[in-house]
């Protein structure tokens, strides 16, 4: 559906995306750097006539302070509803009106806004994108909060409360980020704090995270780079630079729990589940990238070891799978998910997940599994660099978390370079019981009975 | 907090000179064994995509195991005459592959996507697939009970439960459609090697298939590459199948199915329409999107962008084998679940007195129309498309010719094309929710009669 802001659990799929490149996609990206601090990537591509613009603002979920859970993502809707030349809706209307697509989403580190435009709409795209960087606040008004408030808490009901197991990653998130860590809120938000959000917490926001020196613009496709720079300059160079950004807080942590930890869930589920969270190295280091192989070995395909096992071999499992919810201000978090089969129990699952795991930490992955995890994460990065929509986000991304955008073209090759040793030593440090968090669901049959209690 | 200066606002920009962008034609020929063949070529792409569509409709399934034909379109996987099926995925994976198989109501479809590199050697998987699948029992078996532990889940799931309770509902009893897609519990239960080796060799044959396939193809000879592959795959032929007229029940009614502390109610609206052969096609999907193509279409401007009742809802109409089935969905907050269904109302009366206007109808074609070139970048979004016109059976030469209608839709045409159509006189609405919550409100709203289900 194409409506405003994904929240975040894309990151699980971005993450496992984020692949390297063989074959060589022979594109190149350069950056520029505007006056007021903006930078701006471009990138060429004249096989067909579209091009993409995505801006990275770097804010997210864990900038958000105490009691306003939500804020970055309520804002991003904030965004679609008029800036100073844009009137109520009209940011959609004159994307779609021009044959355009578009939309934004927020995650803990960032939110972006993207439109993928034909190549001759470019212009009207970065024009749409300046007007609500420097003059959203002309436009933004009590009656606009109070309608994207309610369709925000719509969202969350759809995405959260009102499916089976909704809630779960929240509830792992909460549980490996610690209480008042930045990262222990997802960026949905909560209820209350969604409510307590005030028309001057929203400008307050805006004023001090949407700056062109707090931003990454990135512009792929079948474009004139000297025109593109020119736009550029003309409908984002005025817009003011300012500099009140707190440093956000410290998002570091030790590299494992320390203690498994556990919750019991008794919901009126379809069947048991048994979901987990572990600690992992952050986005951006190659135990991030060797973690991936690891998960992708484990859990990613028909032929990985968590599949063969519980789906094929025991039964135990509907499904069975992993993935690296990547993070570059703290750790990541590899995602692990089990649905009981109508003859698992989870006791079984339990015992059969041990010895998976222990398994591939003491004797790492075969040359063989090694090689299919390679060709997989190659065809995932393929995919992801298809479209100039998504090359212009791993630039957004690149250039924001990590200050270089060229990264983005490299990426696979990183990834190709890992060695199975370093694949085995991740799964031995992380992938271990005192590393996660675990999330077990029992069936209820009586929906009114909705109790949680920690084992 | 530092500011330098002000920033100048300038005028909205108008278009530079659009580049031309139609539709790619594909090129068709015939293999030795059979098989059609559709070609697009996308330079510059890594991944190439293919997809095998059968005609195997579900409606061929024996009634007392339906459910059959995806346990076979699962089973294509699960090892063939030269290798077992943990091997087969191993392989698979080696090339970097990825082999999706479904079926729908037109038939079977496989999707295999590849880097290049590998496009011959994931292509003689998939032949072998098809070719000389092994079904062996006991893999079979085993996708049996997975897949009856799936139907618990899909039941769990509001949307889903909305859209088999719509299908129940709208679709006369004696039609496949009116039935879950992949089987009942109880239908799916009788599924065994024997009977997927039945509906295989009833059903799946090269000379009633197509094979579209779209990539960058540089220094690939196509044609020798899948006679070496696919073009090895042989079958007695066979008439290809008919499909059976729609008969449906629109008549106005509301149907709940009860669940008890929903926080919010799914919404599906039907009936059925009019198809592609239709010639008011064109200017009902333009109308369709007028009405809830996106956020800011008739029903999301005041569902979601004035009342906030709503994350979404959207209008579409999807051309079945014969006619369309159009549908209006979306999740409401429970407690506004009357008033979003009276608004809904509200809106489809309100356009079928008043009409479009141009600028509605503009929005509509440019969105529609000018996002082609966007839409159809990569060869998977280009081979669905063709895989879709090719199960429809519709000519090569359909969708560019589709497009071009589309652009020439006029406002006055897609006003009466959506307001015919999802005439409130003749709309199933079935709701999923709170039933002790919800029943009462909908009762008032005089949609019909109310009927609750567990």
């Amino acid at each position: 559906m194409a409506a405003v802001a994904a929240v975040t659990l894309q990151e699980r799929t971005d993450g496992l995306m984020a692949g390297p490149a063989t074959a060589s996609l022979g594109f190149t990206a350069t950056t520029h750097t505007l006056g007021n601090g903006l930078r701006v990537v471009l990138s060429e591509d004249h096989v067909d006539p579209v091009a993409a613009v995505c801006l990275w603002y770097d804010v997210g979920s864990r900038h958000e302070r105490p009691g306003r859970t939500g804020l970055a993502h309520l804002f991003e809707h904030l965004m679609f509803q008029g800036s100073a030349n844009v009137h109520g809706n009209e940011h959609f209307e004159f994307v779609q009106s021009a044959g355009g697509s578009l939309n934004g989403t927020t995650s803990f580190e960032r939110t972006n806004y993207f439109e993928t435009m034909p190549a001759h709409q470019l212009e009207l795209a970065l024009w749409l994108e300046a007007d609500r960087m420097g003059g959203l606040l002309q436009a933004l008004t009590e009656e606009s909060l109070e309608n994207q408030r309610d369709v925000v808490k719509n969202e969350r009901r759809q995405r959260y409360d009102n499916v089976p197991y909704g809630t779960a990653w929240e509830r792992l998130v909460a549980m490996a980020y610690p209480e008042g860590h930045p990262y222990h809120h997802m960026p949905i938000g909560s209820m209350a704090d969604l409510d307590a959000t005030s028309l001057a917490d929203c400008q307050e926001f805006f004023r001090t995270y949407y700056a062109p020196n707090n931003a990454v613009l990135a512009i792929v496709g079948d474009v004139d780079p000297e025109q593109t720079l020119a736009w550029v300059e003309k409908y984002f160079g005025t817009i003011p630079a300012h500099d009140g950004k707190p440093v956000p807080a410290d998002g570091v942590l030790p590299p494992v729990l320390g203690a498994e930890l556990r919750e019991v869930v008794r919901e009126n589920v379809p069947s048991p589940a048994l979901m987990a969270a572990y600690r992992m190295p952050a986005d951006g280091t190659r135990g991030a990238d060797a973690a991936e192989i690891a998960l992708t070995i484990l859990g990613e395909g028909e032929s990985s070891r968590l599949n063969t096992r519980l789906v094929r071999h025991d039964e135990l499992a509907l499904y069975a799978g992993v993935g690296l919810m990547r993070q570059a201000g703290t750790a990541s978090v590899g995602m692990l998910d089990v649905k009981a089969s109508g003859s698992g129990a989870v006791a079984a699952i339990d015992s059969a997940l041990a010895e998976e795991f222990a398994r591939f930490a003491a004797e790492g992955p075969t040359p063989a599994e090694l090689e299919r995890a390679q060709a997989q994460l190659e065809r995932a990065y393929l995919d992801t660099m298809a479209t100039v929509g998504s090359r212009a986000d791993e630039l957004c991304r690149y250039a924001t978390l990590f200050g270089d955008a060229n990264l983005a073209f490299t990426a696979l090759e990183r990834l190709l370079e890992i060695t199975a040793e370093e694949v085995r030593a991740v799964a031995a440090e992380r992938l271990v019981p005192e590393n996660r968090a675990v999330l077990v669901y029992e069936p209820t049959d009586d929906a009114d009975e909705n109790e949680e209690q920690v084992a | 907090m530092t500011q330098t200066g002000e920033m100048v606002f300038h005028p909205r920009p108008g278009a530079g000179p659009a580049r031309e962008w139609t539709f790619p034609t594909p090129e068709r020929f015939v293999l030795g064994n059979g098989l059609a063949v559709l070609r697009v070529d996308r330079p510059g792409q890594k991944v190439v995509a293919v997809e095998l569509v059968l005609d195997s409709p579900l409606a061929a399934e024996p009634a007392e195991c339906e459910g059959v034909a995806t346990i076979m379109a699962r089973a294509f996987t699960e090892g063939t005459d030269r290798m077992g099926a943990e091997e087969f995925a191993a392989e698979l994976e080696r090339c970097g592959a990825t082999i999706d198989s479904d079926a729908d109501h037109p038939g079977v479809r496989v999707a295999l996507d590849v880097p290049a590199s590998r496009l011959e050697r994931a292509l003689g998987l998939l032949a072998d697939a098809v070719r000389a699948p092994a079904f062996p029992a006991a893999e079979v078996d085993r996708l049996v009970r997975q897949r009856l532990d799936e139907i618990v889940h899909e039941l769990a799931s509001p949307p889903r439960r909305a859209a088999l309770a719509l299908s129940g509902t709208l679709f006369d009893a004696s039609m496949r459609l009116s039935r879950p897609r992949a089987g009942s519990a109880e239908s799916v239960a009788r599924v065994d090697r024997a009977a997927v080796w039945d509906f295989f060799t009833a059903h799946v044959r090269p000379q009633t298939a197509t094979l579209v396939v779209v990539g960058d193809f540089a220094g690939v000879d196509v044609t020798d590459v899948l006679e070496r592959t696919i073009g090895t795959w042989s079958a007695q032929p066979a008439e290809p199948s008919r499909p059976a007229p729609v008969l449906a029940d629109d008549h106005a009614r509301v149907l709940i199915v009860h669940r008890p502390g929903s926080v919010q109610t799914q919404l599906l609206v039907g009936r059925v329409g009019p198809g592609r052969e239709d010639a008011s096609w064109p200017a009902l999907t333009i109308g369709t999107y007028c009405l809830g193509g996106t956020l800011t279409s008739r029903l999301d401007r005041v569902l979601r962008e004035e009342k906030g009742y709503t994350y979404g809802v959207r209008a579409a109409n999807q051309s079945l084998q014969e006619g369309s089935l159009l549908a209006i969905q979306g999740s409401v907050e429970t407690d506004v679940t009357g008033p979003a269904v009276a608004d809904l109302v509200a809106v489809l009366r309100t356009l079928a007195a008043e009409g479009l206007v141009d600028g509605e109808r503009d929005a509509a074609v440019q969105s529609i129309v000018g996002v082609a070139p966007l839409k159809y970048v990569t060869p998977r979004a280009v081979c669905d498309s063709l895989a879709d016109m090719a199960a429809e059976r519709q000519p090569d030469g359909y969708l560019p010719q589709l497009y071009l209608r589309l652009a020439e839709v006029a406002t006055k045409d897609a006003a009466e094309a959506v307001s015919a159509g999802f005439d409130p006189e003749h709309l199933v609405v079935v709701l999923v929710g709170d039933a002790d919550k919800i029943r009462e409100p909908l009762e008032a709203l005089e949609l019909g009669p109310v009927t609750v289900v567990e």
